[in-house]
């Protein structure tokens, strides 16, 4: 069995702390990435995982074993690191096979595991070759092919695919997905681009200054963040947060932003303390009903356009599907849609369950 | 003044001033070579008799009878200087990962020491240590001096190479650990390799260090072990009116490490001009 | 909480038991020739040593060989004249260097060969540069007075090395010469570590040469002109072969400095004590300088440490 279980896990260096007490579990099989912004102590903990790093205080499981004594090999751990880490003196098949020559395993049984690895990664034209002649894209499946050979409990991602082009990051991501789905091997996955970390795992763990603030699928951490930095860190363009008030008008209960008064449906449970309201951009409509506002960007970038609406005190964007013709300077109404209200405790920043679902 | 004139102007005066330069810096050598090459006669004779007919290798040839030294001497220089720079090398890199990677407690420490013993004279420590190589009998062996040699030569070797070592991404090393490597295989099967460069380059750094040493040299060696450096020492002193000859054992003294360094030259400016820079 | 403070991971022990097998053996050989002498050079220092029959004895003087020296004449000219020619050597060594420096940094300079032209002069033993210059200043056949009775700068041929004060200073042209090769180059890495598009910068901004010569330049090779100063002053004090080739010390000890002056105390006159005490004088005017050099270095460091999380 090969599921992790982090039990209070400290890292301190000198008189920083990295990372402030983590208790994660990651199930056998599973796809976990870590996500969060640069600094936030995700790579200190999935070294800290790998045995690279020693951990101030805590445990770590993996299976029935307390690992926390283990070196990396011992921990049956397998790595790929942002800059490939690849030994540049030697070729791309020397690179693969370099832990089973370690240990003195038979010619023939290493050259044929590397082939195995190489076609399976589509490399086999390339074992002969020198790490400083392969593109980035390449360095980085040799980095996979010298992790999957050890076929081992664990694969640990360390920002992989971070120093590749666009394109290429997309195409990766369906590959590590892939890999993923054929060889079932529970993966630690660090990374910084949250598009990044929806895409592909089964669940997330979001960061934040050495502690894990949500750890959930990627449809849950979206559609039901549990502070205002998760919301805000997850989805592109980012949440609006309002930091408004609610009102009686007309014997209804709205909630002002600015001069700008939102209906919202009724509330289930009494604020205790001031709450802000988020709304993702899909949950802003523009149409006939609603706040009156002035349309202030118009940025379309395919599939949507982002509208940029403003009002006094106020503003929000909202995403319409296709090309908007919509113009700066134009009048517009927006309402929110009554499913897509995020709320958060104006102080605590933690999400309070105030409409019915 | 047009735009373009004065470019042209700034850029012939540089290349004016690169030929100066060049002139300042090869000159006194190229006029002791061509002096070597010349017959005392030719060169007592005033005014200086530079025809190239006169040329002659007569210097070379005497050069070796008159002074008795300079042969053993260029045999004791290459034996100390090989032998200095192997194990500083040797030793120097081990020191120099441990320092760099392996994260020694009182590194900093160490690391302040050798920065200082860059920077005192040799004198003071000279003393003490021919008191004691007279007292355990090492004066005028081969061994004494190369044991004092590393004095002074180890503390550059570590310098250079923990610089260099610090360079090389901390991930390669990582990677290896996962990949099942111990300590010690990482250094050999990953960090040798990518280092022979730098490696090479300290190694003929401390061979010319080693050789161009005169102080200890005069200091601890009396018959037997004679390096290169007296030899043209007394010769200069001695027979002062051979200037061809004279001239002649500077230059054979001079040319293995001037030849090794031009060789070399790639490495050499490499490396440890930004060892200098990174400390 | 779980405390895991024992908690050896083995890939850390195991880099430890390394780092220690690898460190022993260049520290014990720096031990015994580097720390033991100079603890024993300061113990030489407070006694007198003369050899007997039977061995080499000391008699315990405290700092008698100390107040010695610093009443001593000889020691105060040499003090003096080790000063002047670091200071004098310091000042044209980083000068000429800069320009050199600057020199190779424009793009004809930039060429290879001019590096290894460099490399010539640096790679000389200092006594095979002693006996060049010794050549050059002949008096009667050097090619010095040659050029100098040619261009009818003298009538006469000018014995270089013959008058006190001419004496001293055709040796410190002799370590100029030698020495600036390698201050050029550190003072080129740092030339070329200033990022360009200050420079770009600076041209946008209007400036003429000179003005980013102060502005640009200057500033991004504080600190290699800072470690070159240093490092230069300290190798001055170390003169020695030049001395010994070229004059050894005369005309009338006036070109005597402190280097030479501690070994010819030890070693020709046998005032093992004395010797030793004049060299640990200069060990404590190089150690203060060596002090400079790590203060120079500092705050960088910590300026990036600053920056590490």
């Amino acid at each position: 069995m090969s599921d992790v279980t982090l039990t209070n896990i400290s890292k301190r260096f000198g008189s920083v702390l990295a990372c402030d007490d983590i208790n994660l579990h990651v199930d056998d099989g599973q796809f976990i990435s870590m996500l969060g912004p640069s600094g936030c102590g995700k790579s200190t903990l999935l070294n800290v995982i790998a045995g690279l790093e020693e951990m101030t205080s805590g445990e770590i499981k993996i299976g029935e074993r307390v690992v926390n004594n283990l070196g990396p090999f011992e921990r049956d751990i397998a790595m790929v690191f942002q800059n490939y880490a690849l030994y540049p003196h030697m070729t791309v098949a020397e690179n693969i096979g370099f832990s089973l020559r370690l240990r003195k395993r038979p010619a023939q049984e290493v050259q044929q595991r590397v082939m195995d690895v190489a076609r399976m990664l589509e490399l086999n034209q390339l074992l002969d070759r020198l790490p400083r002649e392969l593109s980035g894209g390449q360095q980085q499946r040799v980095a996979i092919g010298r992790a999957v050979i050890r076929e081992p409990s664990i694969f640990l991602f360390d920002e992989p695919f971070s120093n590749l082009d666009a394109g290429l990051r997309i195409r990766m991501r369906g590959e590590i997905k892939e890999l993923h789905q054929r060889l079932g091997v529970t993966s630690i996955f660090v990374t910084h681009d949250q598009e990044e970390a929806l895409s592909i795992s089964d669940c997330i763990a979001v960061m934040r200054a050495g502690r894990i603030e949500q750890t959930d699928t990627p449809e849950y951490v979206y559609s039901r963040p549990a502070s205002k930095y998760v919301a805000r860190f997850i989805g592109s363009p980012q949440m609006d947060i309002f930091m408004g008030e609610f009102e009686r008008q007309d014997g209804k209960l709205v909630y002002r932003v600015g001069q700008a008064r939102f209906d919202i449906p009724p509330l289930t449970a009494q604020p205790s303390a001031p709450v802000d309201i988020g709304v993702r951009p899909e949950h802003v409509l523009i149409g006939e009903i609603g706040v009156a506002a002035e349309v202030h960007i118009v940025q379309p970038i395919g599939p949507f356009t982002y509208v940029t609406v403003k009002w006094d005190g106020g503003e929000a964007t909202s995403r319409v599907n296709g090309i908007s013709h919509l113009k700066p300077k134009e009048q517009v109404h927006i309402h929110l849609d009554p499913t897509g209200l995020h709320v958060f405790d104006r102080i605590t920043e933690e999400r309070v369950e105030l409409f019915a679902r | 003044m047009s735009y373009t004139f004065k470019r042209r102007l700034s850029r012939n005066f540089i290349r004016f001033c690169l030929a100066g330069f060049v002139c300042v810096c090869l000159g006194p050598v190229i006029w002791a070579l061509v002096t070597s090459f010349l017959p005392l006669s030719a060169l007592t004779s005033t005014p200086l008799d530079l025809n190239p007919l006169n040329a002659t290798l007569d210097n070379y040839i005497k050069v070796f009878d008159t002074s008795r030294g300079l042969f053993s001497g260029l045999i004791n220089s290459f034996i100390i200087s090989l032998f200095t720079s192997a194990i500083a090398l040797t030793l120097g890199a081990m020191a120099a990962y441990a320092l760099a990677r392996l994260k020694m407690p009182g590194s900093t420490l160490i690391l302040m020491v050798i920065l200082a013993t860059q920077m005192f004279p040799a004198i003071v420590i000279a003393i003490p240590l021919f008191l004691a190589m007279s007292r355990i009998n090492l004066i005028d062996k081969h061994i004494g001096l190369i044991i004092v040699y590393l004095s002074f030569v180890l503390p550059i070797v570590i310098w250079i190479l923990k610089g260099f070592f610090e360079g090389i991404p901390q991930e390669l090393e990582r990677a290896a650990a996962v990949d099942g490597a111990s300590p010690l295989q990482v250094f050999r099967f990953v960090i040798l390799p990518i280092s022979l460069p730098p490696l090479f380059a300290t190694g003929v750094f401390a061979f010319i260090e080693s050789w161009n040493e005169f102080f200890f040299a005069i200091i601890l060696t009396r018959i037997h072990v004679k390096t290169v450096p007296i030899a043209i020492a007394e010769f200069s002193g001695q027979y002062t009116t051979l200037y061809g000859q004279m001239l002649a054992s500077a230059v054979l003294a001079s040319l293995p490490v001037v030849v090794l360094a031009i060789v070399f030259r790639k490495f050499i400016l490499e490396g440890f001009v930004e060892g200098a820079v990174k400390a | 909480m779980i405390r895991a403070w024992n908690n050896e991971n083995r890939f850390h022990r195991r880099r430890f038991r390394l780092g220690v097998f690898f460190m022993l053996p260049a520290v014990l050989i720096l031990l015994v020739v580097l720390a033991y002498p100079i603890l024993a050079s300061l113990i030489l220092s407070l006694q007198d040593i003369f050899i007997a029959s039977d061995g080499i004895h000391g008699r315990f003087l405290g700092f008698d060989n100390y107040t010695r020296l610093l009443g001593n004449e000889l020691f105060q000219q040499a003090l003096l004249r080790s000063m002047y020619f670091t200071l004098v050597e310091v000042v044209c060594v980083v000068s000429l260097g800069l320009l050199v420096a600057l020199l190779l940094n424009t793009p004809s300079g930039r060429h290879a060969f001019y590096r290894v032209v460099l490399l010539v002069p640096w790679a000389l033993a200092p006594v095979a540069n002693a006996v060049l210059w010794k050549w050059i200043y002949n008096a009667n056949y050097g090619v010095l007075n040659m050029i100098v009775v040619g261009l009818g700068l003298s009538e006469e041929n000018v014995v270089w090395l013959g008058r006190p004060w001419l004496a001293l200073n055709m040796i410190l042209v002799a370590d100029i010469w030698k020495a600036v090769p390698f201050i050029a180059l550190l003072l080129l890495a740092g030339l070329q570590n200033i990022p360009t598009y200050l420079y770009r910068a600076a041209r946008l901004d209007g400036a003429n040469t000179w003005q980013t010569f102060v502005h640009v330049t200057l500033p991004g090779l504080k600190t290699p002109l800072v470690i070159s100063s240093v490092l230069q002053s300290i190798w001055a004090l170390k003169v020695f072969d030049l001395i010994y080739v070229l004059t050894k010390g005369s005309p009338a000890d006036s070109t005597v400095l402190l280097n030479y002056l501690a070994w010819r105390e030890t070693f020709s006159n046998l005032n093992i004590g004395y010797g030793a005490a004049i060299a640990d004088v200069l060990f404590l005017l190089m150690f203060l300088l060596a002090l400079a050099y790590i203060r120079a270095l500092r705050p960088r460091r910590a300026l990036l440490n600053g920056n590490n999380p």
